[in-house]
């Protein structure tokens, strides 16, 4: 049976995580249950064999690596104390997309505001979690675990996974890369790389076949070496056509500006498979999609709205393409970052790390609207914005509304939850 | 015991043995192959000549005749800089030396991809070897100074009037104390002493602007006065932290990724001076090397290096620079393009389906290019053994036996499937 996870203190050696610890985890999470690296038709093959039940609710995670600037996302633009606080990194307010509540969004996001206008967007504002940490790494760390205070070396959806059967397929996430994210420790979700993969043929193929068996006398990264050989060879060789296209050279962006703290440039290409997926009935519940270059310490305007245009026109476009597949209704879309970014411009053109930020959770299962308390401009916590919502409140409402699993069995007793779900 | 530490010896303090060299050090011992290490000749003989790179200027206007020669000089000298440091890896007699120029790479991470100009990137890479064993208090002093790591984490950005942390931040909490070693005031506070300084992006110089210097006092780990960048950077290489995190960052790279470093280990006492040719000759003269729990996989890069060396291969010579960077971007891992400030990722990182495919390709393509005649010369049941000692394998294990010996009477695939074996992609 399904196990409670336990988040005693005998299980969390450490209080805080090193970059050491965080690199290391998500290279593959060593403590944690191993992950498996799927072919495209490893899934194709279940889609047809064991599909997902239409009406099943699907979650897609966008992370965005870097700490986004949630003011410059979901802009106060009637706060005269913005533009105090940022005189030359401002947007100008006709430019902007006007939701609610004194708030716009970037003019680059057309696309959600689109979708907040057919009421299909919560915007769940100041988002963070106590003693706020301005490190990428750590804060990352943080954030995906689902545990603010003590080290876990698992992922909060995979200890969602950890509540599930054994199943390679329920979480999978773009690249070839597992994000913490989804490192439980009965079982972790798996990584799926973009563009296909060629598998040697012939004499050379036959021989390396050989090499790729486990041999007894192994250590441990010796037989993940093999493991890895061998995991290519188990993929057959008749691979579906469109999606096994290799990944294109270009970026979707510039990452130059705000390039340096990890994370995925491809996010269209990464939600176009997950979309020919979901509509293959691919019996997965969780989806893992990511783009960098948040981190914008230089010259942030034009940069970060590049990014959020991305971020806007792949889900809106991700979601349209879902309506012929009778699944659109299943998903919800959720997108967050590890930190927002300080108040006052710094001198160039730019912020530096801070702490809350927004959150969005986009779908037809959404009750659109404003959720949580719009930080104040005034009263700031050493410069940075005051944290009016806790990240675990979203993650309850979400494992609840969305995975349909007591969120206790995940993060532990917590009571907090936003009301940004349509009742069923 | 001998084999394995020898091995690493070969393996982990430099990037691989050329032929003849392992069973030679076998012969000669554990303790003479650590001297040999240590005590490396005065020059380099196997030293590869700069390779020509100049100060390319402002990018010129687009749809000029200017804007095409300019992009050109960037091509052209970011792929000489890129196949000169493989080829001084490949070619170096001074393996310790070498490995250390990319180790101190993959810890002040800095990419091209930002920096755009290769000229700012030689620089650093020069710094790196001037400082590669010596003071480590200077070494972080002259970082401060590189136009590559100023552009990438903004220094030049930062001024009196609205100070700009990027820099700040992963100087103490990557470069020279670990995450958490500090408080998010010293951050601030270390910003403040790092102001005033601007870079020329393309020539990478770092010059001083008094106009942006923010000349009040800073406190910085409890302590208050006014400071030079300089005077800063002493004061967080001075901490104990420095020690430890210095030691433990050797041991993640060197010894192992997995297991931490053990509690006071000698490494951290041997940087009482700040000097880093202490610490490493502790570390191999210690019995870490002997434990045959340690092991590490070798990066993309390492593994390349390795079979240049073991093969006679030249980097530059292979028939296709476009070919070699693409096969080194597949396995993400392209010198001078770290994918963040980071660094590179360890161990199972490399070990995906996805790269077991691109090794096994540009396996191919590099066996194909060598003279394999020593190994020809050898009689086939020879060959086996042969090759573990040219490419400093421990042992094969009972399945790469197997698997070897099917191939054994076509060289070429014999080779191709030794390098791509376990037991030579991860150094036991």
């Amino acid at each position: 049976m399904n196990e409670i996870p336990t988040m005693s203190p005998e299980q969390l050696g450490m209080s805080k995580y090193t970059r050491r610890q965080f690199l290391k985890f998500s290279g593959a999470a060593t403590a944690a249950s191993a992950a498996s690296v799927l072919s495209i038709n490893d899934i194709a093959e279940a889609a047809i064999t064991r599909p997902l039940p239409l009406g099943t609710p699907i979650l897609v995670v966008v992370t965005l690596y870097g700490g986004n600037d949630g003011l410059n996302t979901v802009i106060p633009y009637q706060d005269s104390n913005y533009y105090a606080a940022r005189p030359t990194l401002n947007y100008k307010a006709e430019t902007l997309l006007p939701l609610s509540e004194g708030l716009a969004l970037n003019s680059s996001m057309t696309g959600i505001k689109s979708l907040w206008d057919a009421q299909k967007v919560a915007v769940i504002r100041g988002v963070g979690y106590p003693k706020p940490d301005r490190s990428h790494f750590s804060s990352m760390a943080i954030w995906q675990t689902g545990s603010p205070q003590t080290h876990l070396n698992t992922g909060w959806l995979g200890r969602w996974l950890d509540n599930q059967n054994t199943d390679p397929m329920l979480a999978i996430s773009l690249g070839s890369v597992l994000p913490p994210l989804l490192a439980g420790a009965k079982q972790s979700g798996s990584a799926l790389p973009l563009g296909g993969l060629a598998i040697p043929t012939g004499a050379i193929g036959a021989a390396c076949m050989r090499l790729s068996e486990v041999s007894q006398r192994d250590s441990k990264l010796s037989a993940a070496a093999a493991t890895s050989m061998r995991n290519l060879f188990s993929v057959s060789g008749n691979v579906t056509p469109v999606l096994s296209q290799a990944a294109p050279i270009a970026d979707d962006l510039p990452t130059v500006t705000g390039g340096n703290a990890g994370g995925d440039s491809n996010l269209t290409q990464q939600l176009n498979i997950v979309a020919k997926l979901i509509a293959a009935g691919a019996p997965t519940k969780v989806w893992s999609v990511s783009l960098g270059g948040f981190d914008t310490h230089a010259n942030e305007a034009n940069a970060q709205a590049a990014l959020l245009g991305t971020v806007s026109t792949s889900i809106s476009k991700f979601l349209s393409q879902m309506k012929a597949s009778g699944r659109s209704k299943d998903i919800t879309v959720l997108v967050y970052s590890e930190f927002g970014r300080r108040v006052k411009a710094n001198g160039s053109d730019g912020t530096d790390h801070g702490t809350a930020g927004p959150m969005f959770l986009i779908g037809d299962r959404v009750q659109g609207g404003m959720f949580g308390d719009q930080p104040s401009l005034t009263k700031l916590v050493d410069g940075d914005l005051a944290v009016t919502t806790d990240f675990r409140d979203v993650y309850a409402s979400v494992i609840e509304g969305v995975l349909l699993t007591p969120a206790e069995k995940v993060l532990g007793k917590w009571n907090g939850r936003i009301k940004a779900f349509k009742s069923a | 015991m001998k084999r394995l530490e020898i091995a690493r010896l070969y393996n982990r303090f430099g990037f691989g043995p050329r032929p003849g060299e392992y069973t030679k050090a076998l012969t000669a011992g554990v303790i003479a192959t650590k001297q040999s290490l240590l005590n490396p000749p005065q020059i380099d003989s196997g030293a590869v000549a700069l390779p020509e790179v100049t100060d390319l200027g402002k990018r010129p206007e687009p749809n000029t005749p200017e804007v095409i020669t300019f992009s050109r000089g960037l091509r052209v000298q970011s792929q000489d800089i890129e196949l000169w440091w493989l080829d001084q890896m490949v070619a170096t007699n001074k393996p310790l030396q070498e490995k250390m120029v990319w180790f101190w790479h993959g810890h002040w991470a800095t990419s091209i991809g930002k920096v755009n100009y290769p000229m700012p990137m030689l620089l650093q890479n020069q710094t790196f070897r001037q400082y590669a064993t010596g003071n480590f208090n200077e070494f972080a002093k002259a970082m401060f100074k590189d136009g590559a790591l100023q552009i990438w984490l903004d220094g030049g950005e930062n001024t009196v009037k609205a100070p700009n942390e990027n820099l700040s931040r992963e100087m103490m909490e990557l470069f020279l104390l670990g995450v958490n070693r500090y408080t998010e005031g010293d951050v601030k506070e270390l910003a403040r002493a790092f102001t005033g300084y601007q870079v020329s992006r393309s020539a990478g110089t770092v010059v001083y602007n008094a106009k942006r210097r923010d000349t009040k006092s800073v406190t910085l780990l409890g302590k208050s006065a006014v400071m030079t960048p300089e005077d800063a950077i002493t004061r967080l290489v001075s901490q104990a932290d420095c020690a430890k995190f210095i030691a433990e960052r050797i041991w993640y790279r060197f010894i192992s990724s997995q297991q931490p470093l053990p509690t006071n280990h000698q490494m951290i006492g041997a940087f009482a001076g700040r000097e880093i040719a202490p610490v490493l000759s502790t570390l191999i003269n210690g019995s870490d090397l002997a434990n045959p729990e340690y092991e590490i996989v070798k990066s993309p890069v390492e593994w390349f290096v390795g079979v240049c060396r073991a093969l006679s291969l030249t980097p530059s010579k292979l028939d296709s620079f476009s070919k070699l960077h693409g096969y080194l971007q597949k396995l993400s891992q392209v010198p001078f393009a770290p994918p963040n400030v980071g660094g590179w990722p360890t161990d199972e990182a490399w070990l995906s389906s996805a790269s077991a495919q691109f090794r096994i390709a540009f396996a191919t393509w590099l066996v194909n290019q060598a003279d394999l005649s020593a190994i020809q010369a050898q009689t086939p049941e020879q060959r086996i053994a042969y090759l573990a000692d040219l490419l400093a394998v421990v042992e094969w294990s009972p399945r790469t036996l197997f698997a070897l010996r099917e191939v054994r009477d076509v060289v070429p695939r014999l080779v191709i499937l030794a390098i791509c074996s376990p037991e030579y992609v991860v150094s036991p």
